[in-house]
Protein backbone atom coordinates (compact mmCIF):
# COMPACT_ATOMS: atom_id res chain seq x y z
CA UNK A 1 0.00 0.00 0.00
CA UNK A 2 1.77 3.44 -1.17
CA UNK A 3 2.28 5.22 2.27
CA UNK A 4 1.27 9.02 2.17
CA UNK A 5 1.53 11.82 5.31
CA UNK A 6 -2.11 11.26 5.88
CA UNK A 7 -2.01 7.59 6.04
CA UNK A 8 1.36 6.57 7.19
CA UNK A 9 1.05 4.71 10.56
CA UNK A 10 -2.77 4.79 10.91
CA UNK A 11 -4.24 1.66 9.93
CA UNK A 12 -6.74 0.57 7.60
CA UNK A 13 -9.30 2.87 8.65
CA UNK A 14 -7.39 6.22 7.53
CA UNK A 15 -6.32 4.27 3.95
CA UNK A 16 -10.07 4.49 2.79
CA UNK A 17 -10.83 8.03 4.10
CA UNK A 18 -8.09 10.64 3.57
CA UNK A 19 -8.20 13.97 5.54
CA UNK A 20 -10.88 16.63 4.08
CA UNK A 21 -8.07 19.23 5.59
CA UNK A 22 -5.68 17.79 3.09
CA UNK A 23 -3.14 17.73 5.83
CA UNK A 24 -1.45 15.24 8.30
CA UNK A 25 -3.66 14.82 11.68
CA UNK A 26 -0.68 16.42 13.42
CA UNK A 27 -1.08 19.84 11.50
CA UNK A 28 -4.44 19.40 11.87
CA UNK A 29 -4.03 18.95 16.00
CA UNK A 30 -1.89 22.02 16.07
CA UNK A 31 -4.22 24.12 13.93
CA UNK A 32 -7.20 23.08 16.64
CA UNK A 33 -4.80 23.88 19.50
CA UNK A 34 -4.37 27.03 17.80
CA UNK A 35 -7.31 28.18 17.65
CA UNK A 36 -8.00 27.38 21.25
CA UNK A 37 -5.06 29.02 22.20
CA UNK A 38 -6.12 32.03 20.22
CA UNK A 39 -9.22 32.05 22.06
CA UNK A 40 -8.04 31.91 25.69
CA UNK A 41 -5.89 34.73 24.60
CA UNK A 42 -8.79 36.80 23.16
CA UNK A 43 -10.35 36.20 25.80
CA UNK A 44 -7.78 37.19 28.58
CA UNK A 45 -7.29 40.43 26.56
CA UNK A 46 -10.95 40.85 26.74
CA UNK A 47 -10.51 40.72 30.78
CA UNK A 48 -8.27 43.40 30.60
CA UNK A 49 -10.63 45.10 28.37
CA UNK A 50 -13.11 44.87 30.93
CA UNK A 51 -11.06 45.71 33.92
CA UNK A 52 -9.43 49.06 32.28
CA UNK A 53 -13.02 50.59 31.09
CA UNK A 54 -14.34 49.82 34.74
CA UNK A 55 -11.73 51.36 36.14
CA UNK A 56 -10.98 55.12 36.10
CA UNK A 57 -8.14 55.86 37.22
CA UNK A 58 -6.44 53.16 35.27
CA UNK A 59 -2.54 54.25 35.07
CA UNK A 60 -0.07 54.75 32.01
CA UNK A 61 3.19 54.71 33.62
CA UNK A 62 5.57 53.33 30.53
CA UNK A 63 8.08 55.93 29.39
CA UNK A 64 9.24 56.44 25.80
CA UNK A 65 13.24 55.10 27.03
CA UNK A 66 13.51 52.64 28.08
CA UNK A 67 10.04 50.71 28.52
CA UNK A 68 8.32 51.09 24.62
CA UNK A 69 11.57 51.13 23.01
CA UNK A 70 12.67 47.56 24.27
CA UNK A 71 8.97 46.85 23.52
CA UNK A 72 10.00 47.59 19.76
CA UNK A 73 13.10 45.95 20.28
CA UNK A 74 11.35 42.84 21.48
CA UNK A 75 9.09 42.96 18.69
CA UNK A 76 11.92 43.03 16.13
CA UNK A 77 13.43 39.95 17.69
CA UNK A 78 10.43 38.05 17.45
CA UNK A 79 9.44 39.33 13.74
CA UNK A 80 12.74 38.14 13.04
CA UNK A 81 12.43 34.55 14.76
CA UNK A 82 9.82 34.12 12.36
CA UNK A 83 11.81 34.71 9.71
CA UNK A 84 14.33 32.29 10.74
CA UNK A 85 12.15 29.27 11.13
CA UNK A 86 10.73 30.04 7.77
CA UNK A 87 13.79 29.51 7.09
CA UNK A 88 13.87 26.23 8.99
CA UNK A 89 10.81 24.92 7.21
CA UNK A 90 12.31 25.66 3.60
CA UNK A 91 15.80 23.97 4.38
CA UNK A 92 13.42 21.19 5.84
CA UNK A 93 11.86 21.03 2.40
CA UNK A 94 14.68 20.29 1.02
CA UNK A 95 15.62 17.91 3.53
CA UNK A 96 18.69 19.87 4.20
CA UNK A 97 19.19 18.93 7.80
CA UNK A 98 22.43 20.49 8.68
CA UNK A 99 20.50 24.63 7.39
CA UNK A 100 17.77 23.40 9.31
CA UNK A 101 19.42 23.02 12.75
CA UNK A 102 21.17 26.12 12.12
CA UNK A 103 18.22 28.50 11.25
CA UNK A 104 16.56 26.65 13.67
CA UNK A 105 19.27 27.56 16.58
CA UNK A 106 18.92 30.54 15.13
CA UNK A 107 15.31 30.96 15.86
CA UNK A 108 15.87 29.44 19.40
CA UNK A 109 18.30 32.40 20.17
CA UNK A 110 16.41 34.76 19.44
CA UNK A 111 13.22 33.46 21.22
CA UNK A 112 15.98 33.25 24.29
CA UNK A 113 16.52 36.73 23.77
CA UNK A 114 13.05 37.93 23.73
CA UNK A 115 12.73 36.06 27.22
CA UNK A 116 15.58 37.65 28.48
CA UNK A 117 14.31 41.00 27.47
CA UNK A 118 11.12 40.57 28.90
CA UNK A 119 12.51 39.01 31.87
CA UNK A 120 15.46 42.36 32.09
CA UNK A 121 11.94 44.28 31.75
CA UNK A 122 9.60 42.61 34.32
CA UNK A 123 12.42 42.91 37.25
CA UNK A 124 12.64 46.29 36.41
CA UNK A 125 8.92 46.86 37.28
CA UNK A 126 9.59 44.82 40.67
CA UNK A 127 12.02 47.07 41.32
CA UNK A 128 10.37 50.29 41.40
CA UNK A 129 7.49 48.39 43.67
CA UNK A 130 5.12 47.12 40.21
CA UNK A 131 3.66 43.42 41.30
CA UNK A 132 0.70 41.20 40.54
CA UNK A 133 -0.74 42.76 43.59
CA UNK A 134 0.83 46.56 44.05
CA UNK A 135 0.87 49.78 42.47
CA UNK A 136 3.75 52.01 43.54
CA UNK A 137 1.77 55.13 42.10
CA UNK A 138 -1.44 54.09 44.79
CA UNK A 139 -3.63 53.39 42.13
CA UNK A 140 -5.35 50.15 41.12
CA UNK A 141 -3.46 47.42 41.62
CA UNK A 142 -5.59 45.87 38.69
CA UNK A 143 -2.83 47.37 36.09
CA UNK A 144 -0.39 45.32 37.73
CA UNK A 145 -2.33 41.95 37.50
CA UNK A 146 -3.57 41.92 34.16
CA UNK A 147 -0.50 43.44 33.02
CA UNK A 148 1.74 40.78 34.79
CA UNK A 149 -0.80 37.70 34.08
CA UNK A 150 -1.11 38.70 30.16
CA UNK A 151 2.54 39.06 29.28
CA UNK A 152 3.67 35.99 31.60
CA UNK A 153 1.20 33.77 30.13
CA UNK A 154 2.65 34.66 26.73
CA UNK A 155 6.12 34.18 27.76
CA UNK A 156 5.37 30.74 28.97
CA UNK A 157 4.20 30.05 25.53
CA UNK A 158 7.72 31.50 24.30
CA UNK A 159 9.72 29.67 26.45
CA UNK A 160 7.82 26.39 26.05
CA UNK A 161 8.51 27.02 22.44
CA UNK A 162 11.83 27.50 22.85
CA UNK A 163 12.15 24.04 24.17
CA UNK A 164 10.15 22.51 21.86
CA UNK A 165 11.99 24.09 19.12
CA UNK A 166 15.12 22.80 20.98
CA UNK A 167 14.04 19.29 20.95
CA UNK A 168 12.54 19.19 17.49
CA UNK A 169 15.99 20.61 16.06
CA UNK A 170 18.29 18.16 17.90
CA UNK A 171 16.02 15.01 16.61
CA UNK A 172 15.29 16.33 13.20
CA UNK A 173 19.57 16.65 13.23
CA UNK A 174 19.67 12.97 14.04
CA UNK A 175 17.38 11.66 11.46
CA UNK A 176 14.64 10.82 14.01
CA UNK A 177 11.83 13.48 12.34
CA UNK A 178 10.72 14.61 9.12
CA UNK A 179 10.07 18.40 7.14
CA UNK A 180 6.23 17.95 8.55
CA UNK A 181 7.49 17.89 12.32
CA UNK A 182 9.60 21.44 11.40
CA UNK A 183 6.35 23.07 9.75
CA UNK A 184 4.20 22.37 12.41
CA UNK A 185 6.46 23.35 15.22
CA UNK A 186 6.80 26.52 13.09
CA UNK A 187 2.74 27.22 13.16
CA UNK A 188 3.15 27.29 16.47
CA UNK A 189 5.81 29.33 16.69
CA UNK A 190 4.26 31.96 14.20
CA UNK A 191 1.39 31.99 16.34
CA UNK A 192 2.94 33.21 19.33
CA UNK A 193 4.40 35.91 17.32
CA UNK A 194 1.01 36.51 16.36
CA UNK A 195 -0.43 37.36 19.78
CA UNK A 196 2.42 39.06 20.45
CA UNK A 197 1.36 41.49 17.54
CA UNK A 198 -1.64 42.18 20.14
CA UNK A 199 -0.41 42.26 23.45
CA UNK A 200 2.13 45.08 22.25
CA UNK A 201 -0.36 47.60 21.46
CA UNK A 202 -2.67 46.62 23.75
CA UNK A 203 -0.70 46.12 27.13
CA UNK A 204 2.87 48.94 25.83
CA UNK A 205 1.50 51.42 23.87
CA UNK A 206 -2.44 51.64 25.09
CA UNK A 207 -0.39 51.95 28.83
CA UNK A 208 2.58 54.35 27.52
CA UNK A 209 2.43 57.96 29.29
CA UNK B 1 11.18 10.44 2.55
CA UNK B 2 7.39 12.71 2.30
CA UNK B 3 7.19 16.44 1.97
CA UNK B 4 4.85 18.52 3.82
CA UNK B 5 1.48 18.94 2.37
CA UNK B 6 1.39 23.14 1.94
CA UNK B 7 3.98 23.16 -0.72
CA UNK B 8 3.01 25.70 -3.04
CA UNK B 9 4.38 28.89 -0.80
CA UNK B 10 5.83 31.93 -1.72
CA UNK B 11 9.99 32.59 -2.20
CA UNK B 12 12.24 33.94 1.01
CA UNK B 13 12.02 37.04 -0.72
CA UNK B 14 8.29 37.46 -0.36
CA UNK B 15 8.69 36.48 3.10
CA UNK B 16 11.65 39.31 3.56
CA UNK B 17 9.04 42.04 2.16
CA UNK B 18 6.36 40.60 4.54
CA UNK B 19 8.79 40.93 7.58
CA UNK B 20 9.48 43.82 6.54
CA UNK B 21 5.60 45.71 6.02
CA UNK B 22 4.79 44.12 9.36
CA UNK B 23 7.40 45.84 11.16
CA UNK B 24 6.16 48.98 9.40
CA UNK B 25 2.90 48.44 11.03
CA UNK B 26 4.28 47.87 13.93
CA UNK B 27 6.38 51.55 13.78
CA UNK B 28 2.92 52.95 13.05
CA UNK B 29 1.47 51.57 15.93
CA UNK B 30 4.43 53.26 17.70
CA UNK B 31 3.94 56.39 15.66
CA UNK B 32 0.47 56.84 16.57
CA UNK B 33 0.62 56.42 20.31
CA UNK B 34 2.58 59.58 20.00
CA UNK B 35 -0.05 61.89 18.54
CA UNK B 36 -2.06 62.69 21.17
CA UNK B 37 -5.25 60.99 19.64
CA UNK B 38 -8.21 60.52 21.63
CA UNK B 39 -8.34 57.21 23.70
CA UNK B 40 -11.03 55.81 21.83
CA UNK B 41 -9.44 56.34 18.50
CA UNK B 42 -5.93 55.23 19.39
CA UNK B 43 -7.52 51.88 19.99
CA UNK B 44 -9.58 51.77 16.96
CA UNK B 45 -6.40 52.28 15.22
CA UNK B 46 -4.35 49.79 17.26
CA UNK B 47 -7.00 47.11 16.95
CA UNK B 48 -7.10 47.75 13.53
CA UNK B 49 -3.20 47.42 12.89
CA UNK B 50 -2.90 44.37 15.12
CA UNK B 51 -5.80 42.81 13.15
CA UNK B 52 -4.01 43.49 9.87
CA UNK B 53 -0.47 41.95 11.42
CA UNK B 54 -2.78 38.78 12.68
CA UNK B 55 -3.61 38.41 9.02
CA UNK B 56 -0.49 39.09 6.74
CA UNK B 57 1.07 36.44 9.52
CA UNK B 58 -1.83 33.89 9.36
CA UNK B 59 -2.01 33.84 5.57
CA UNK B 60 1.52 33.63 4.79
CA UNK B 61 3.88 32.84 7.85
CA UNK B 62 1.13 30.14 9.00
CA UNK B 63 0.75 29.49 5.29
CA UNK B 64 -3.38 29.59 5.92
CA UNK B 65 -3.20 31.07 2.24
CA UNK B 66 -2.41 27.78 1.14
CA UNK B 67 -4.28 25.54 2.56
CA UNK B 68 -7.63 24.36 1.59
CA UNK B 69 -10.45 27.11 2.78
CA UNK B 70 -11.96 24.02 4.59
CA UNK B 71 -9.24 25.12 7.54
CA UNK B 72 -10.06 28.62 7.04
CA UNK B 73 -14.10 28.28 7.83
CA UNK B 74 -13.03 25.82 10.33
CA UNK B 75 -11.43 27.83 13.06
CA UNK B 76 -11.36 31.96 11.78
CA UNK B 77 -15.12 32.11 12.26
CA UNK B 78 -15.57 29.92 15.93
CA UNK B 79 -13.19 32.41 17.25
CA UNK B 80 -14.90 35.62 15.44
CA UNK B 81 -18.01 34.31 16.96
CA UNK B 82 -16.28 33.69 20.72
CA UNK B 83 -15.10 37.40 20.32
CA UNK B 84 -18.42 38.70 19.27
CA UNK B 85 -19.87 37.30 22.42
CA UNK B 86 -17.63 38.34 24.06
CA UNK B 87 -18.19 42.47 23.36
CA UNK B 88 -21.31 41.78 26.28
CA UNK B 89 -19.28 42.57 28.85
CA UNK B 90 -18.96 46.32 28.04
CA UNK B 91 -21.90 47.69 29.50
CA UNK B 92 -20.91 45.70 32.95
CA UNK B 93 -17.77 47.51 32.89
CA UNK B 94 -19.54 50.93 32.09
CA UNK B 95 -21.87 49.86 35.25
CA UNK B 96 -18.77 48.97 37.52
CA UNK B 97 -17.59 52.80 37.18
CA UNK B 98 -20.76 54.19 37.80
CA UNK B 99 -21.27 51.81 40.83
CA UNK B 100 -17.88 53.38 42.24
CA UNK B 101 -18.71 56.63 41.46
CA UNK B 102 -21.63 55.78 44.44
CA UNK B 103 -19.70 54.64 46.87
CA UNK B 104 -19.61 56.22 50.13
Amino acid sequence: MAESPMTMHAGHAAALEPSPYGMSSRKLVMWLFITADAATFGAILFGYGFLRAGTADWPRPFEFSPTIVNGMVMTFVLLTSSLTMLQAVAASNRDDRPATARWMGITIVLGALFAVLHLREWFKMFGEGWSLSANPTGGPVAFGASFFSITGLHLLHVVTGVVALTVIAIMFRRGRLNAGHIETTGLYWHFVDLVWMFVFPLMYLLNAH
Amino acid sequence: MTAPESTREMGMKGYVMIWGALLLIVALEVFLTYQHLAPGVLLFALLALAVVEAAIGLMYFMHMRYERSLLFWSTIPYLLLCFLLLNHMWRDAARIISLKGQAP
